[in-house]
């Protein structure tokens, strides 16, 4: 090990991940990223939902249907340095496997159902029983006490933010809710205070000698974005609802058009100088009236029909440069394309390019969190399913090559699929002209 | 037990971006110092206000986001009390470029971590650009994608300001990993991040990668998706309530719960369990399954629809929450008390431990513990 891999904050921790869809892999990539070792266990009669999204290009070619499950997307965007063991949990020995590699980890992540999770035998006590000093860390949509009312109940991250208020919050005010469909804030926020519970109880144990059990509900943490909101409720019986893009605390502030077709400008004005700004630009387009900040509270509707007038005579671009100089929060409503030219987005490494074994190498976002001595560095993009099985039941099990052949003829283990099967993605040969420091297919 | 971050010391400096980092630090034992101008910190003047208060100790996000905290209130010009407070700190966290903050690299002491939430993070064409909750998922491209097609795109749930606590969770994140790396290797270092690339994180759907995979220009979609049937918003008597079917058992037993309500045989046909086939029959799915949203209430299709195994929830708003049955039996709400002595309903902490971690007071008045730090 080099000396910038054993300075790695996580150098050395090893993680035992039982995680589907966002909330625990997510968490689990950030560890990988900063040096832990994230052993992902798979399975294949009930896969972690990116295992199954497939990969749009793969639609025409048959020949590459059997490895349909390594191609997502999703599979290094939520678990790229990790290690893939496959696993079957409900067999005797796939179980008993498991649970002698999890007397090797320090850490245990889950973001299965409460319910499922102690069936499985993975709660607390029984991981304990092996490991005494577990920092084990669950993330159940409705937390592990089976004694409240939603403890079995299902919700998909889509659900659990309309659950918490997110989705009535969305939207303009006389339209219906829009829902955030797109996104699933309870997952990553889950995800975030997972990452901070897990560090918390490996510096308890450290410290101490002590393990802990700790109990994410996604319903409880989202929630507790909401403080302000339920203070309010509880005081004046107020409820608030969505107010398109507004802000509570001064106008202007919305999504308007420019030129062209859905080319739309985000700007937040909400102080006296962001308005002294917007006032030097806009001159005479926008009522003086809105020199006073009381005003531009009381008569939004106005107001944002003014500024809209205003905005729609500019290039989107031409304007956010025009009020980013002036100070003012501005920016560009970003599609999907245009991130592809973003060229601080790009110039900031967020899209980073990694080996895989599948795909040659694949693409995934960076992580938001910088450190300037101890950056974390990317080992690999996502895992083939079952990548790593061999390798990791020899070095923490001690387990012989035959002993895992048998293993894997019990169907309690398995290995990847068809591993001599390598392909690349379509953008392979061009990826290197959007993202910088990325090696031109043809020097590889 | 001690509480693993008892003893570290922590200045704030920062507004809205790092209010709920410092407040979940706190929280877990930090002690954590709000540095506030004579005049109180800018988050003493967001809305909503406690009505029986006046300011500065009436806002409802200050006296939330700052509880477990100390205020310190500095003079402009103190500069030896300044280097006292931040000299001794284990972590300082402020939301302003090198040269724009307000303290001095050489007050920095040699073992005190600086943890940086900005706009566009310290590199790149944009690093001097300013930024806000909505500014900041304007730059995801989320931004674009969500609400009506034939309307203005909207922020998610812009009243929360996810983006600033995204940004604010992150950077705790950040500051742990870079104590961790303190106490094992002695290394001090700066954590950095950038509210767009918080915001990006939230965003893989309208990320690079998935361009790069589907060639798809992603569009606003209104409150359903496309990537099955139910999927998103379903009105009912008093509301909307939200249904993801995805997997074949959960489209089962929709389909008979359907079927056993409205009559509509038609619904259990085995046909309609390929999702595919769903999709291409969204408004005959949809129409089938507003017959049955329609005739209940939020509550009643939500403990219904969960008895069955579906995936249905209640679009809620904050009253309901409040009155929550699962939250009152698992005993989630906290209290607080404001500054003329009433108390206030908070969330609890925001998650479980078997050991005794989460411990807060409630928010500091301005200046309440100037003299403890300054004379």
């Amino acid at each position: 090990m080099t000396e910038s891999e054993e300075q790695l904050p996580l150098s050395g921790i090893k993680v035992f991940e039982l995680g589907i869809a966002i909330a625990s892999p997510f968490c689990g990539k950030l560890m990988a990223y900063f040096g832990a070792d994230v052993i992902k266990i798979e399975s294949r009669t009930s896969p972690d939902i990116v295992r199954l999204l497939g990969s749009a290009w793969l639609k025409d070619r048959e020949e590459l249907a059997s490895i349909a499950s390594d191609t997502s997307p999703y599979v290094s965007e939520m678990n790229a340095s990790k290690r893939s063991v496959g696993l079957e949990l409900k067999t005797d020995q796939g179980r008993a496997t498991a649970m002698q590699v999890l007397a090797e980890c320090d850490v245990f992540l889950a973001n299965f159902g409460a319910r499922a999770l102690a069936d499985l035998g993975f709660d607390y006590e029984s991981v304990k029983a092996v490991k005494p000093d577990i920092v084990y860390v669950q993330l159940p949509g409705f937390g592990s006490n089976p004694g409240t009312p939603y403890y079995p109940f299902v919700a998909w991250g889509p659900n659990q933010a309309p659950l918490v208020g997110m989705d009535d919050f969305t939207g303009h005010s006389d339209d219906p809710p829009a829902g955030i469909a797109t996104v699933a804030p309870p997952d990553y926020m889950s995800a975030l205070h997972a990452a901070i519970a897990t560090l918390t109880g490996l510096e308890q144990r450290d410290l101490t000698g002590e393990g802990v059990h700790v109990d994410i509900s996604q319903f409880e943490t989202t929630l507790a974005l909401l403080g302000p909101f339920v203070m309010d409720y509880d005081l004046t019986g107020a409820i608030p609802s969505r107010m398109g893009n507004r802000s509570m605390w001064g106008a202007p502030q919305g999504v308007y058009p420019c030129s062209g077709t859905e080319n739309w400008i985000a700007i937040s004005a909400t102080d006296e100088d962001d308005w002294r700004a917007v006032r030097t630009l806009a001159g005479n387009a926008i009522d003086q009236m809105f020199d006073d900040a009381a005003l531009r509270m009381e008569h939004q509707d106005q107001l944002d029909e003014e500024m809209a007038s205003w905005t729609a005579a500019f290039q989107v671009d031409d304007l956010v440069d025009r009020l980013q100089t002036l100070g003012v929060a501005a920016h560009t409503v970003s599609t999907n394309e245009d991130l592809l030219h973003d060229t601080h987005v790009m110039s900031r490494g967020w899209y980073q390019v990694a080996d895989s074994k599948r795909l040659g190498r694949d693409v995934f976002s960076n992580c938001a969190v910088r450190l300037d001595q101890t950056p974390g560095r990317w080992t690999h993009a996502g895992p083939s399913m079952g990548q790593h099985t061999r390798e990791v039941l020899q070095s923490f099990v001690g387990l012989s090559d035959t002993q895992i052949d048998e293993l894997i003829d019990a169907e309690a283990a398995f290995e990847a699929i068809a591993p001599e099967t390598v392909t690349s993605r379509p953008w392979d040969d061009w990826i290197h002209m959007f993202i910088p420091g990325v090696d031109d297919a043809r020097d590889l | 037990m001690a509480v693993p971050y008892q003893g570290v010391t922590v200045v704030d400096t920062t507004g809205l971006t790092g209010a709920y980092a410092t407040r979940l630090f706190a929280g877990l034992g930090a002690e954590v110092v709000h540095l506030e101008p004579p005049q109180g910190s800018a988050l003493r003047q967001l809305a909503p206000f406690v009505e029986s208060v006046d300011s500065p100790e009436n806002s409802l996000w200050w006296n939330y986001l700052a509880m477990g905290k100390r205020s310190v209130v500095l003079e402009p010009g103190d500069t030896d009390s300044l280097e006292r407070l931040i000299s001794q700190a284990d972590v300082v966290f402020e939301d302003q470029l090198p040269e724009r903050s307000g303290i001095p690299a050489e007050l920095i002491g040699p073992s005190t971590i600086r943890t940086r939430i900005l706009p566009f993070g310290l590199t790149g064409p944009k690093r001097g650009w300013k930024s806000s909750n909505l500014v900041a998922w304007a730059g995801s491209g989320i931004l674009y994608t969500t609400g009506f097609t034939d309307r203005p795109p909207v922020a998610p749930a812009a009243p929360v300001q996810l983006a600033c606590h995204a940004a604010g969770a992150s950077a705790l994140v950040g500051t742990l990993l870079a104590l961790r790396a303190r106490r094992l290797s002695g290394i001090v270092q700066n954590v950095e991040i950038s509210m767009q690339e918080a915001a990006l994180t939230i965003a893989p759907e309208t990320g690079v990668p998935m361009l790069l995979d589907d060639r798809v220009h992603r569009e606003r979609t209104g409150n359903r998706r496309d990537l099955g049937r139910p999927f998103g918003l379903y009105p009912c008597s008093d509301g909307f309530v939200s249904i993801i079917v995805l997997m074949p058992r959960h489209w089962v037993a929709m389909a008979q719960w359907v079927a056993e309500v409205t009559g509509n045989e038609s619904i259990t046909e085995p046909v309609f369990e390929d999702n595919a086939v769903r999709i291409e029959a969204k408004d005959l799915i949809d129409e089938w399954v507003e017959e049955l949203t329609t005739q209940g209430t939020r509550l009643e299709l939500f403990r219904e629809g969960q008895r069955r195994g579906i995936p249905i929830t209640p679009v809620n708003t904050v009253d309901a929450l409040v009155d929550d049955p699962h939250l009152e039996a698992a005993e989630y709400w906290s209290s607080t008390d404001l500054y003329d002595g009433q108390t206030v309903t908070v969330p609890g902490a925001p998650f479980r431990t078997n050991a005794q971690w989460w411990s807060t007071s409630r928010a500091p008045f301005l200046g309440e513990h100037t003299e403890l730090y300054i004379n």
